[in-house]
């Protein structure tokens, strides 16, 4: 969190990346993150959240390898840097850390 | 399969142009990707559809080339205040170029402005009633079998009634009858009112007219009950708090008991009113009962239970129509509705409440309005581009000190702002000062004013930076691409685009120029040629008078004609229900089977009905075509006159054969005894109305008093005497016959100002952008006419030699414009039933006019450089 603002969307987008690992490159992320929101996304979107992110410092790419598939082109292949390794653990902390502070009947009418 | 089948071509080639570079592998490959999986789940054109869908949405900023922009809004170079000095500091060093520039653009502007506001307000008619979307008013349309003869607003009374109970579609109705011109009384103070309604108790709700006091409960449910608006209650007791109080209505001869006050009506509204009496009245005073259908005199408003019913409603109003025919309650009538809010712009019907505004007029203003800021545009556009000399050294020596594209474009963006942003300072206060003027000449309500309307606003800062982005993304795009290299070495060239642009820009402005210089000259002489036309009588010197207001003092007019013509300045009084150029509404008109008695086929055309007595053809020095007047003291009941149009519409091949004969009207058989020679009962603009003349010489509306030569002032001073000692405590009400005619002139005359007002600031305009293109040619030739000085050149020739060029600019401009001009002017006449003929010298002297004052511009401009000693000019290297 703290200084460098980190998207609702992007952070979704980098735990994608984090996910896939190897095989973080735009199509994937893009069909493994529909498949999980259940909705379209546009390459745009996606490609948007990367650049931004990657100037960011929270990614690195790297061009791989080249398919059919692809009219010959290459592959660019992300990686999560440790920077935002740090920052999604922290938020996933600051998030727990929110949640366990509820009160617990708050909870409990929420979900009648 | 699915390998034969490609990605689109033309968003590929869009992404090669915008998208950076170095995504542009990546991206692509994965466009690609996606779309060969999408073939395996959607048809060929889906997936072509997706892919294009896609890469419209991949026009991000982050991922898009910089063209300079993203970083001229990159905040660390932003506007700084180096811009801004520069810019400042380039208007200090050429301030004729920075005063024409914002001359012509807040001139543009502030005409632009004037002129949307203008359009707002005419386009805003109803917007304060929130039902106004869902109300519709029915008006009739008479016919001769299919033809179409007049079209009137009002509608019968049984007519809202019954539509509310057969119609499915309406919630309820409103009526509002037109009582015609009364006198009210409150105490022993008497005050004329054009217009009185009488309305259903609806009208409060349907026309948002919430009572300030009084019970909605029960308003308007017994007769003589009256409702006035704040500004009325004040004119007549000084005060609002009248409830309970009452006034004495001359057309009833009754007391009606005030039982509500309402908000004064908005200006944009069709029906202002000012005194509204309860519907019942008129059922208690005159019989009128709610089931009989002879008097159509009634506007009539339904509610739609919703806007969406309309076109269901439309369809059943054809069967409606026919039950009614079926019915024999209506003839050869049809009825047809309009919405209300179309009624301001879009109807002209007769027994309209007002006059109504005209949707074309309206739109071709704003149309102008746009022709005038472009071209304040394209000023800005020729004469920033034309200074690219000068500053074409100064983008080199900027781009070898490290300057980007971006802090360049941003600089000229600057002063485009700059100018855009004075200009609009300037207009600002142009408007100011302009707008009562303007209200007067568009005929804008008093009160009204731009300073606390928002929408003005918005449109003010989006105009502003709409043209400064228009005017700043010439300079910023042409000058900045110089090449420092090039420049610096004074090889400097602008023959290629630079110049075609600012020629075409010239010749657009001036095609435009053209056509307004050619309109606003037709429309002066169409609009003199309308006052000048020999209208059939004589307007002037005659005073027309109104009736007392009591039926005992009305017998006295003998009395007061007598006393009159002992004066020797007054020759001739007489007395008429209505006169030339008031409103044909003032009439009565029928439609009810006037024909030839025998005639074996029955016509139903829309005949006007005046009431005059044997001095009027006289007093308004009409002529007669044939036959002879009424006589005085005679037996004149089932005699009448007719005019021309009259006889035209009957077949009656000569206005001689028409004498004698008979004519079934009011079924009764009346005789032809004379015809008039037709005379325009209103304006030149339309035609002749068929009128039928018949003798009553009663005092019931109006006495016209023709005057000797003389002081007309003295006239009527001695008029009103006479009025005051025979009529006592009357109100005396009067109006010249001419300035009455002419008002209906008002709306031509408002037109030619504004047109005219437009074409000056156009050729101004114009003007100033040739200038600019003449200083920047020939600054560029400063040394090829020294030299050709030296070589034995004189003046004339170098003059000559340099006016050339842009002459035949401006011919080019006559080719362009005037054929298109033609066309609209043409089309512009086609509303006048009397008009004139185009001819030739209509366009000549526009287009001279346009050609001798640019021949000035340039010869100025040319003089002045072929003046100068060579030795200057070619001394400076």
């Amino acid at each position: 969190m703290k200084k460098t603002k980190l998207g609702e969307f992007e952070e979704l987008v980098l735990l994608t990346v984090a996910v896939l690992q190897e095989n973080a490159y735009g199509v994937e992320i893009k069909r493994e993150l529909e498949e999980r929101l259940n909705e379209r996304l546009s390459v745009g979107s996606i490609q948007s959240a990367l650049k931004r992110m990657e100037q960011k410092g929270f990614l690195t790419s790297e061009f791989g390898e080249a398919t059919k598939k692809r009219g010959g082109k290459r592959k660019r292949i992300y990686t999560a840097t440790p920077y935002a390794q740090k920052v999604l653990a922290e938020l996933k902390a600051i998030r727990a850390d929110l949640w366990a502070a509820i009160p617990q009947p708050a909870i409990s009418y929420k979900t009648i | 399969m699915s390998k034969l089948v490609h990605p689109p071509k033309w968003p590929l080639m869009i992404l090669r142009l915008i998208l950076k570079e170095e995504y542009f592998e990546e991206v692509e490959g994965d466009m690609e990707e996606i779309f060969k999986n999408n073939l395996d789940r959607h048809s060929p054109k889906q997936a072509k559809m997706i892919y294009t869908w896609d890469v419209i949405r991949l026009l991000r900023p982050s991922l898009i080339k910089n063209f300079g922009i993203a970083q001229m809004l990159n905040p660390n170079s932003a506007m700084t205040i180096d811009n801004l000095k520069i810019s400042l500091r380039v208007f200090s060093k050429e301030k004729s170029y920075t005063l024409i520039n914002i001359l012509g653009m807040s001139s543009g502007l502030a005409i632009a402005l004037l002129i949307i506001l203008y359009a707002r307000f005419e386009l805003s008619y109803e917007t304060n009633n929130p039902l106004a979307d869902r109300l519709v008013r029915v008006t009739m349309d008479y016919l001769n079998g299919e033809t179409l003869i007049d079209q009137d607003c009002e509608t019968y009374h049984p007519m809202g009634p019954r539509m509310l109970d057969e119609f499915s579609e309406l919630v309820d109705f409103t009526r509002a009858h037109d009582i015609g011109e009364t006198t009210v009384g409150i105490e022993e103070d008497f005050f004329r009112e054009p217009k009185v309604y009488a309305a259903d108790a609806s009208f409060f709700e349907l026309f948002n007219y919430p009572l300030i006091q009084g019970n909605p409960k029960n308003i308007f449910s017994a007769p003589y009950e009256a409702v006035l608006t704040e500004t009325q209650a004040i004119q007549y007791f000084d005060h609002t708090d009248v409830l309970g109080e009452s006034l004495w209505l001359s057309q009833f001869d009754k007391r009606f008991k005030i039982t509500g006050i309402i908000p004064d009506s908005p200006p944009n509204t069709h029906l202002k009113v000012e005194l509204l009496i309860s519907y019942p009245s008129i059922k208690a005073a005159f019989g009128e009962e709610d089931y009989v259908w002879n008097n159509n005199s009634t506007l009539t408003y339904l509610l739609l239970s919703d806007q969406a019913m309309y076109p269901d409603f439309l369809k059943n109003l054809e069967a409606f129509n026919d039950r009614l025919h079926g019915e024999e309650k209506i003839l050869n009538e049809r009825i047809i509705a309009q919405p209300v809010k179309d009624i301001h712009l879009y109807s002209h019907k007769s027994y309209e409440a007002e006059k109504n505004g005209d949707a074309t007029a309206v739109f071709f203003l704003l149309g102008v309005a746009i022709l005038v800021i472009i071209i304040a545009i394209v000023n800005y556009i020729n004469l920033s581009t034309s200074k690219s000399l000068d500053r074409a050294k100064e983008v080199g020596i900027r781009k070898v000190i490290g300057s980007s594209l971006g802090q360049l474009r941003l600089q000229f963006f600057t002063e485009s702002f700059l100018i855009n942003f004075f200009s609009g300072l300037f207009a600002l206060t142009l408007m100011v000062f302009a707008i009562p003027t303007f209200r007067n000449m568009a005929g804008l309500p008093p009160g009204f004013h731009f300073v606390n309307d928002r929408i003005f606003w918005y449109i003010f800062i989006t105009t502003i930076l709409f043209s400064t982005l228009i005017a700043g993304i010439f300079p910023a795009f042409i000058l900045s691409s110089f090449r420092p290299a090039s420049v610096l070495k004074g090889r400097f060239s602008s023959s290629g685009k630079g110049i075609i642009l600012r020629k075409t820009l010239v010749i657009f402005q001036f095609s435009i120029t053209i056509f307004l210089l050619v309109q606003t000259l037709t429309a002066e002489q169409q609009l003199n040629y309308m006052q000048e036309k020999d209208l059939g009588l004589d307007i002037e010197r005659t005073i027309v008078i109104r009736a007392p207001h009591t039926q005992e003092l009305r017998g006295n007019y003998h009395t007061f004609k007598d006393e009159l013509l002992a004066y020797p300045q007054f020759q001739s009084v007489s007395l008429s229900n209505c006169v030339p150029g008031l409103p044909s509404s003032e009439m009565g008109s029928t439609n009810v089977d006037v024909n030839l008695v025998g005639a074996l086929e029955k016509q139903s055309f829309n005949f006007y009905i005046y009431f005059i007595d044997a001095d009027f053809i006289s007093t308004m020095k009409m002529s007669l075509k044939a036959g002879e007047n009424f006589l005085t003291e005679s037996k004149n009941q089932d005699l009448i006159l007719v005019n021309e149009e009259a006889i035209r519409l009957w077949g009656i091949p000569s206005p001689e054969q028409a004498i004698g004969k008979q004519i079934d009207l009011w079924f009764k058989p009346r005789t032809i005894i004379g015809v008039i020679k037709d005379f325009h009962q209103a304006s030149a603009k339309s035609a002749h109305i068929p009128m039928i003349f018949l003798y009553r010489p009663w005092f019931n509306r109006l006495a016209s008093i023709r005057t000797q030569s003389g002081d007309v002032r003295e006239d009527l001073a001695l008029v009103n005497d006479v009025y005051q000692s025979v009529f006592p405590d009357s109100p005396f009400d009067y109006f010249f016959l001419d300035q009455e005619f002419d008002k209906q002139y008002r709306a031509d005359d408002q037109f030619r100002q504004v047109f005219g007002t437009l074409t000056g600031f156009a050729i101004l305009i114009a003007c100033l952008g040739l200038f600019g293109l003449v200083s920047f040619t020939v600054a560029k030739r400063t040394k090829e006419i020294g030299v050709r000085k030296v070589l034995g050149a004189n003046i004339s020739q170098i003059v000559t030699l340099l006016s050339k060029d842009f002459i035949s600019l401006i011919f080019f401009s006559m080719i362009i414009s005037l054929p298109a001009t033609y066309f609209l002017i043409e089309k512009w006449l086609e509303g006048y039933a009397f008009r004139i003929d185009l001819s030739a010298w209509l366009f000549f002297v526009p287009a001279m006019a346009v050609l001798a004052v640019s021949l000035v511009t340039v010869l100025v401009k040319t003089f002045k450089v072929s003046n100068v000693n060579p030795v200057l000019s070619l001394r400076d290297e």
